[in-house]
């Protein structure tokens, strides 16, 4: 049985960040049409996770030599929900500050830390994660990409799908085969930075049902890479993706990648009246937005303690990722209202979201991934 | 203090209100013994402040024990009890010895009273007007019987009574209630795994089928979520009696509502609609769950009284006003 999630808050001096961080925002993003601050942490704004950079708030949980903050999951947590509630463009740094610089913190080398950190934090080394392919989604383990010892460096083949912000990216964490067949599942796997702009690489931007190109294929052929190259142990990339997953599951982005068309819907009610259907609709959202809310922070409590909650982040991830969807499924009827006039910049928001939110239960672990890990710390498998 | 709480009303309840002592009684009938146990042990003083010779806790701080209420399914109007003596100390009146039930109004002449019988010296707490009237159900007329399992609407022909101020006894009573639903949760979600991991069907234990798995994990994340809920509506911040905040327990009796449905509808399945039967623990559990429900304004009644309060608080986005009203705040240890 998994264990209480007990109510925990976030420290008073993590919150302090919060006000600079609303006051930044408040200047810097309501210029930017609704629809694309739907994006969310798919918005890609170079320029802005720079600005973010030069405030010192990209990279707060590595070490201060190596250019971070410094600072503990919970001051990450307060800028993370703040910009995404904002629908801040934050998609160029944030899979870098959230999961590349952390594993090069941890498990890299002092040289792969002096030479990548620094760069994630001034906004200058932006990554993408290469983890599906062709023929393997959920299944991680049947991982073909395969990169050869050659030379004192690896020689790699193969080609990555669906990979988040790849043709804007300047490096790719990728779980490859070092050794054995596919069949040797997650024995044999092991992390690479890989250079993007390296000769026999190839990135082809695939477009989604909004218009917009957030992800990619890339191919390998016969990409030459440095020895250095490898990121943590040869064979234990598996464990290393793994120890990231609570932190990646739990966090608001799990929570909020809807919350720009509520508020739109919100602002629009408060200006145009509301009936009763909308107003019952709307406390429905802001109880489960609160519930989910102190069960993010609750998890993320016991990761700062230094456990790994790992089930209770999946039942995080996927109460979290139904209540994105929740939103524009039922926001749809009661904007179809017949001879209302409602605001154009909601309705393309509400577009958008509604086109985008299978999205949100699939990245980062599907529904039934997640439900399955469920039910065996529940002792059912 | 939480775990020692939490631990002695589990020990009092797995000793007096056990299941096979529960089985056989009406949802009204409480097992003999226990009520007096329960006042022995203080339970019903936890809001009572100190100086009015109560234990003095807040609602986090006495949460526990309605949770341990709602895991036995406890026959008792405990919850009532508990917030009905801190508003009645809050008013500067004594209490009445024994058991005092939140009464809701049943249009404008009854009111509507959880599971009581063999309790006919118990008191009731009824808002009417601008007053709240401290009445004796000796003199209580039934007017409907079993509105909901043990329920019954009571009229009293005397307007008599006596008068306190108004207090939020609505939102009161909807925080015990939403406290005994988390409990009773609890052993839904236990009782359903276990069923499934024994029951053999097709040569394999139910639980090994992935269609059964997800559907208790959908039941376990509910039950998580619906603790929460109890929790956050317990912080102590809020004008209503012992310190409940409207808006906090607004959000946790539409949240755990919800999922008391949803984990009801599950937990029966997995167990093969044997709950239908007064055989096994779910009956009794899902019909505390079906009557808190009913009780104290349901899910759609607290979603409209909160998406009015968000409406009329322009200067705030949703995140903003779930942080400033909702949201998890550090609890100062009671002990």
């Amino acid at each position: 049985m998994i264990g209480v999630l007990p109510l925990a808050a976030i420290p008073p001096e993590d919150e302090a960040l919060r006000p600079a961080i609303r006051e930044f925002l408040r200047e810097s993003v309501p210029q930017i049409p609704p629809e694309r601050r739907a994006r969310s942490w798919m918005g890609f704004d170079a320029g802005f996770s720079r600005a973010l950079a030069e405030r010192g708030w990209l990279g707060l949980t590595l070490p201060r030599d190596h250019g971070g903050a410094g600072r503990g999951a919970f001051a990450r947590y307060v800028l993370s929900e703040e910009l995404l509630a904002a629908g801040a463009p934050v998609a160029a740094h944030w899979i870098a500050d959230r999961q590349s610089g952390p594993l090069i913190q941890r498990f890299g080398t002092e040289a792969q830390r002096r030479f990548f950190l620094p760069r994630i934090c001034r906004a200058e080394a932006f990554f993408c994660i290469g983890m599906s392919e062709p023929n393997t989604g959920s299944d991680l383990a049947s991982v073909g990409t395969r990169a050869v010892r050659e030379d004192g460096g690896w020689r790699l083949n193969g080609a990555k799908i669906w990979t988040t912000n790849a043709q804007h990216a300047h490096y790719m964490i990728a779980l490859v085969r070092t050794s054995g067949a596919p069949g040797d599942r997650h024995k044999g796997l092991s992390q690479l930075i890989i250079d993007l702009g390296l000769p026999g690489i190839t990135i082809n931007p695939i477009r989604d049902l909004a218009g917009d190109a957030h992800f990619a294929e890339v191919v390998f052929e016969d990409v030459l890479l440095p020895a250095e190259a490898l990121i943590g142990e040869e064979g234990s990339g598996w464990m290393q993706v793994n120890a990231e997953l609570a932190f990646e599951r739990s966090g608001p982005e799990r929570v909020l990648s809807s919350a720009v068309l509520l508020d739109e819907w919100l602002r629009w009610l408060r200006q145009d009246g509301a009936p009763e259907a909308a107003t019952a609709l709307l406390g429905r959202l802001v109880a489960h937005l609160a519930v989910l809310r102190a069960m993010s922070v609750s998890v993320t409590g016991r990761l700062v303690a230094g456990e790994s909650p790992v089930v209770e982040a999946a039942l995080v991830k996927d109460l979290g990722t139904e209540f994105e969807q929740a939103i524009p499924a039922l926001l749809t009827p009661l904007l179809a209202e017949p001879g209302q006039a409602v605001p154009g910049g909601l309705m393309r928001t509400l577009a958008y979201t509604a086109a985008m939110a299978p999205s949100f239960s699939l990245r980062g672990g599907t529904r039934e991934i997640l439900r399955g890990m469920i039910a065996r710390g529940m002792g059912l498998r | 203090m939480d775990e020692l709480l939490a631990r002695s009303a589990e020990e009092l309840f797995a000793r007096l209100a056990a299941p096979e002592r529960l089985r056989g009684l009406a949802p009204s009938e409480a097992p003999p013994g226990l009520l007096e146990a329960v006042e022995e042990a203080g339970f019903l003083q936890a809001l009572v402040p100190e100086a009015a010779g109560g234990i003095g806790l807040d609602p986090s701080g006495a949460l526990p024990i309605l949770l341990a209420a709602g895991r036995f399914a406890v026959p008792l109007p405990l919850g009532d009890t508990m917030l009905a003596r801190a508003a009645l100390a809050m008013a500067g009146v004594s209490p009445p010895p024994g058991l005092v039930v939140l009464a809701e109004p049943w249009g404008s002449e009854a009111a509507r009273l959880p599971p009581l019988a063999g309790a006919p010296d118990a008191w009731a707490l009824l808002p009417r007007g601008d007053a709240t009237l401290l009445l004796p159900l000796a003199e209580a007329e039934a007017v409907e019987a079993d509105t909901a399992p043990g329920s019954a609407v009571f009229r009293w022909h005397r307007s008599g009574g006596q008068r306190l101020p108004v207090l939020d006894l609505l939102a009161a009573g909807a925080w015990a209630e939403v406290a005994v639903m988390a409990g009773a949760l609890q052993p839904i979600l236990e009782d359903t795994v276990r069923h499934a991991q024994e029951r053999q069907q097709f040569g394999r234990p139910v639980a090994a089928f992935q269609a059964v798995q997800q559907q208790l994990s959908v039941l376990t994340e509910d039950v998580f979520a619906a603790r929460m809920a109890a929790q956050l509506a317990s912080v102590p911040d809020g004008a209503g009696v012992a310190g409940l905040s409207r808006m906090r327990v607004a959000a946790a009796k539409l949240r755990v509502g919800e999922a008391a449905q949803r984990a009801a509808g599950i937990a029966h399945a997995v167990q093969g609609a044997m709950g239908i039967t007064g055989e096994v623990p779910l009956h009794r559990l899902t019909g505390r769950l079906q009557a808190a429900r009913l009780r104290f304004g349901g899910e759609g009644y607290w979603a409209s009284w909160l998406g009015r309060q968000v409406l009329a608080d322009p200067a705030s986005d949703t995140l903003a006003f779930a942080r400033a009203h909702l949201g998890p705040a550090e609890l100062e240890t009671t002990s």
